[in-house]
């Protein structure tokens, strides 16, 4: 129930690298809240393929980019 | 904390308050009368109506502090957390039915079967606000 997923993410590293973008605008930008956003950054919480694109569009990277298979 | 978390610690403790208070009276006056009193429409309604004025003025409060929140469509981590809540809290709810089924059979007591029916109902709907609150907290 309380597994973490195996993804790992570059969320917090590109919104520094990008101005750092707050997590409430990026929020706002993909439509989630900035808790979901607080908790993608920290692995608690997979996005689905619609955020995770929507993440790695804001960006201006591919997906693999944001995201990666931990296993 | 997000507005469905806090939204969630409002329902709990109105539940539980509720609850607390409704099966206070009860015990009370079945240990007056030296046997379980029958269920009554005017405590049910009296719980239904301090339930529904410490939800709505909860409610009120968070949304006054965090009105952008309070507006807001859960997100999909939010629809999963309370589809979810829903799920586990429902085999409670469940369970609760059947022991209640289960202690009519055994007792004949329809007042009994009422207030068992009627605390599964709360339990379950308390577990699943304390189970959404887990989950926000932890990995979905």
């Amino acid at each position: 129930m309380a597994r973490k997923p195996p993804i790992a993410n570059r969320v917090r590293e590109l919104r520094e690298q990008h101005g750092s973008v707050t997590q409430a605008e990026l929020g706002d930008a993909i439509g989630v809240t900035r808790q979901t956003v607080i908790a993608i950054e920290q692995n608690r919480y997979s996005p689905s393929l619609e955020t995770a694109f929507r993440i790695a569009r804001f960006f201006e990277v591919d997906l693999e980019d944001v995201f990666s298979w931990t296993e | 904390m997000p507005f469905h978390e806090k939204s969630a610690w409002i329902m709990i403790i109105a539940l539980a308050l509720g609850g607390l208070l409704y099966f206070s009276a009860i015990l009370a006056g079945s240990s007056d009368a030296g046997a379980l009193v029958s269920p009554r429409v005017p405590l049910i309604v009296l719980y239904t109506v301090c339930l529904t004025v410490i939800s709505v003025i909860g409610h009120i409060v968070i949304a006054v502090l965090a009105p952008k929140e309070a507006n807001a469509p859960a997100d999909e981590r939010e629809r999963l957390i309370i589809v979810r809540a829903g799920h586990f809290s429902s085999y409670l709810l469940g369970t609760g039915i059947v022991l209640s089924l289960v202690l009519y059979l055994v007792s004949g007591s329809g007042d009994l079967l009422f207030y068992a029916v009627f605390a599964s109902l709360m339990l379950g709907q308390i577990a699943e606000y304390v189970l959404q609150v887990i989950f926000y907290r932890t990995s979905l």
